[in-house]
């Protein structure tokens, strides 16, 4: 994938087009499609979001894989992600175990897949959520203990296997259906060079299944769901002309997509309402020092060494502000001075509970000014960089605290600057996908421009806390006064590096 | 301090019983978080100043305010530090408290768990890094693939080797020598030379997962 060629998802956006991309990331955790239900609350939607899903079927040996495999490589994006229905073989018992081994399992009728997981799974990544799926090893003949696939924010799925369009369920969920089809006697001449060759099989077993279990099935089962499919795709040997079709249409539906989601986003700047009478709103007062502070961090002839220390006081400011009411009970416990006197009104407050996920790199010039609040808060970080060309926001990365669903009571999403606002909203999403209410997450920005923030308040239904620095007022950026509030100066300057 | 025979370039700190304690603290699993930041944090300034021990310097004739001239250094050259995120990042206070307002790039790495190789997401580096002394940091040096694919970026943007120094807690021979065989001429500053790797290609005994243990449990 492309390294450095995005900026911080913050450059306004323009209105171009380009494929839309998001990416699969993959880690292993439990076995089940996780977090709960997201839509309360959030008007956003993020690619990952309705992804595109592209479904592959035909007999084995058809062809399906590598027509697959070429449409996820001339989508050319790390968003895209391939999931193979072989991962959902049931596991088998002891019995049918040994009959696998002799060949004499039949793989290749319907009630050997776990449709009912494979289901939940497409249904899930459609919702946008994060999915975890078994991997199947065929030479043990069983799902691979302790190792799963993750996935989350994919904005092009292709789930291809022979039973791909076999349920009404599964097909419905589909953007695109694709049949490849392929004569019998190719697809067995194809098995049989795979699996001798590359799986060192014997011919006679190889002609035994096929003529056992895989033939009769793609008769029965698998060749029936051709009418299932938008696109029978012929399985020729030069096949370039229906792949560049295939793609081309693949290309411009993502292209679409690509292009409402820039719009959406910048439709949602354009509600107006009054941000000061907002309780959400918290804005720094700007007293003498805060006003000062700001004045030398604007300053472009002020050193490094001088914009790191007063870039960290302010934001010291700003996060203590952040946390004037962090959640607090009454002490359970007496708690007594050294003078051997009874304090009224003890307050316990659980600062373990508040995390802090920082917007790679800009949120990173918070580290300081939060560890002074927190010594050892705990850290998540989420990358998002906007495309070179569209300026589409895009979820490159996301490391965050295992348990940010459930063990914290405020999650502190941390960027120096809102811009356009997609960054931070994405990011939101993010934290909701991810199972964190959105009652706990408080957005903590230096310097903030009032379309980008507006474009919060309309993504989440004014529901999200937001402090900040300073906003910086339509009218003002209008007047073109503040241009200063355009670019991504701070972590550049905070970094020593561009 | 000596460079370690048999390895080349790998300077470790010395193995005082203030280190072993502080190393002791990190790797029990019982340490609750705040410990293990307070001593992490420690550790990794000793290994920052072992690094700055390395940096050339040149002779400098300062005046003392009795008028007496001093004949002594200064350092040779600008420095910067290079964090692997999100563990090696721990390391940029501890650069920070020695170094004022050094700068400080980011390069992102991430295993593909599919084909089981690092995979670079992101790199932001200063534009004059070709110019500079860098401190890549990234506290844990176990098959090296990571630190290897870093340190790639860094050549790829002029970095000269000689001028580079990997700054890490814990590493292992593997990791050594899977890393002095691309880079032999890089100087590795390391507190603690673990017994090797188990299956899952931890360190043992290491620590478990730095960033987790430094930013999550």
């Amino acid at each position: 994938m492309l390294v450095n060629q995005g900026t911080q998802a913050e450059a306004e956006m323009s209105s171009a087009t380009s494929p839309s991309k998001k990416q699969n990331r993959t880690n292993s955790s439990n076995v089940r499609p996780l977090v709960n239900d997201t839509a309360s609350g959030s008007h956003y939607s993020p690619p990952w979001i309705t992804p595109y899903i592209i479904g592959v079927g035909g007999t084995s040996g058809s062809g399906k894989t590598s027509v697959a495999a070429k449409i996820v490589s001339s989508i050319n994006t790390p968003w895209t992600v391939l999931i193979s229905l072989d991962n959902f073989y049931k596991p088998l018992s002891a019995e049918d175990h040994s009959k696998a081994f002799r060949n004499e399992y039949d793989f290749d009728e319907p009630k050997a897949l776990d449709m009912d997981l494979a289901y939940e799974c497409l249904l899930a990544l459609k919702e946008g959520k994060k999915v975890t799926m078994p991997v199947y090893s065929f030479v043990h003949h069983n799902r691979v203990p302790d190792k799963n696939i993750c996935i989350y924010g994919a904005s092009v799925v292709v789930f291809e296997g022979i039973y791909a369009l076999y349920e009404e369920r599964m097909s419905s969920l589909m953007d695109l259906k694709i049949y490849v089809d392929a004569d019998l006697d190719i697809c067995l001449a194809r098995r049989l060079s795979r699996d001798i060759i590359s799986r060192g099989r014997d011919l006679e077993s190889c002609i035994t299944q096929w003529e056992r279990f895989v033939k009769p099935n793609a008769e029965k089962f698998v060749k029936p769901t051709m009418k299932n499919a938008d696109v029978i795709f012929p399985s020729i040997s030069d096949n370039s002309i229906a792949t560049k079709m295939l793609i081309g249409h693949i290309k411009s539906k993502l292209q679409q997509k690509s292009q409402d989601h820039i719009e959406y986003l910048v439709e949602l700047g354009h509600k107006s309402l009054p941000l000061d009478n907002l309780e959400t709103i918290h804005q720094l007062e700007q007293t003498n020092q805060v006003a000062s502070l700001k004045t030398m961090v604007l300053d472009r002839s002020l050193d490094r060494d001088g914009f790191v220390f007063y870039f960290d006081r302010i934001a010291t400011i700003l996060v203590s502000k952040a946390l004037d009411w962090i959640p607090a009970s009454k002490c359970s416990r007496p708690v007594i001075t050294s003078y051997g006197h009874e304090l009224e009104n003890a307050i316990d407050v659980n600062f373990d509970k508040v995390t802090a996920i920082n917007i790679v790199r800009s949120g990173d010039c918070f580290m300081t000014s939060l560890r002074k609040a927190i010594p050892n808060i705990s850290i998540g970080k989420l990358l998002i960089q906007s495309d070179s060309q569209t300026g589409e926001p895009q979820l490159h990365c996301e490391l965050l605290p295992n348990n940010i669903d459930s063990g914290f009571e405020q999650v502190l999403l941390m960027d120096a600057q809102i811009i356009s606002g997609a960054a931070i909203i994405m990011a939101i999403q993010v934290l909701i996908d991810h199972g964190v209410e959105l009652s706990k997450i408080k957005v903590i920005v230096y310097l903030a421009t009032e379309t980008g923030i507006r474009r919060i308040i309309n993504a989440f239904q004014n529901r999200i806390v937001i402090y900040a620095g300073e906003i910086v007022s339509e009218k003002a950026m209008a007047d073109g006064k503040c241009n200063w509030a355009r670019v991504r100066f701070i972590d550049s300057r905070y970094f020593g590096c561009d | 301090m000596a460079s370690l025979e048999p390895f080349k370039n790998v300077h470790l700190l010395n193995q005082s019983n203030q280190l072993l304690g502080l190393y002791t603290i990190i790797r029990d699993k019982n340490t609750k978080r705040p410990d293990f930041i307070f001593y992490a944090d420690r550790i990794i300034r000793l290994l920052v100043e072992e690094g700055l021990n390395h940096l050339p310097v040149m002779p400098t004739t300062v005046e003392t305010h009795t008028m007496q001239k001093f004949e002594g250094v200064s350092f040779l050259g600008k420095i910067c530090g290079v964090s692997i995120i999100r563990a090696g990042e721990s390391m940029e206070q501890g650069l920070r408290d020695c170094c004022r307002s050094v700068r400080i790039g980011k390069i992102l790495i991430q295993r593909d768990e599919e084909t089981a190789l690092p995979k670079l997401f992101y790199e932001k580096l200063p534009q004059d890094i070709a110019d500079r002394y860098v401190f890549l940091l990234d506290p844990m040096l176990a098959t090296g693939g990571s630190a290897i694919m870093a340190t790639e970026v860094l050549i790829k943007r002029g970095v000269k080797p000689e001028r580079i120094s990997f700054l890490n807690l814990i590493c292992c021979e593997e990791g050594i020598e899977a890393y002095r065989a691309r880079f032999p001429d890089i100087r590795i500053i390391t507190g603690a030379i673990d017994k090797g790797l188990d299956e899952n290609k931890y360190l043992v005994p290491g620590l478990g997962d730095f960033g987790d243990r430094y930013y999550c449990i």
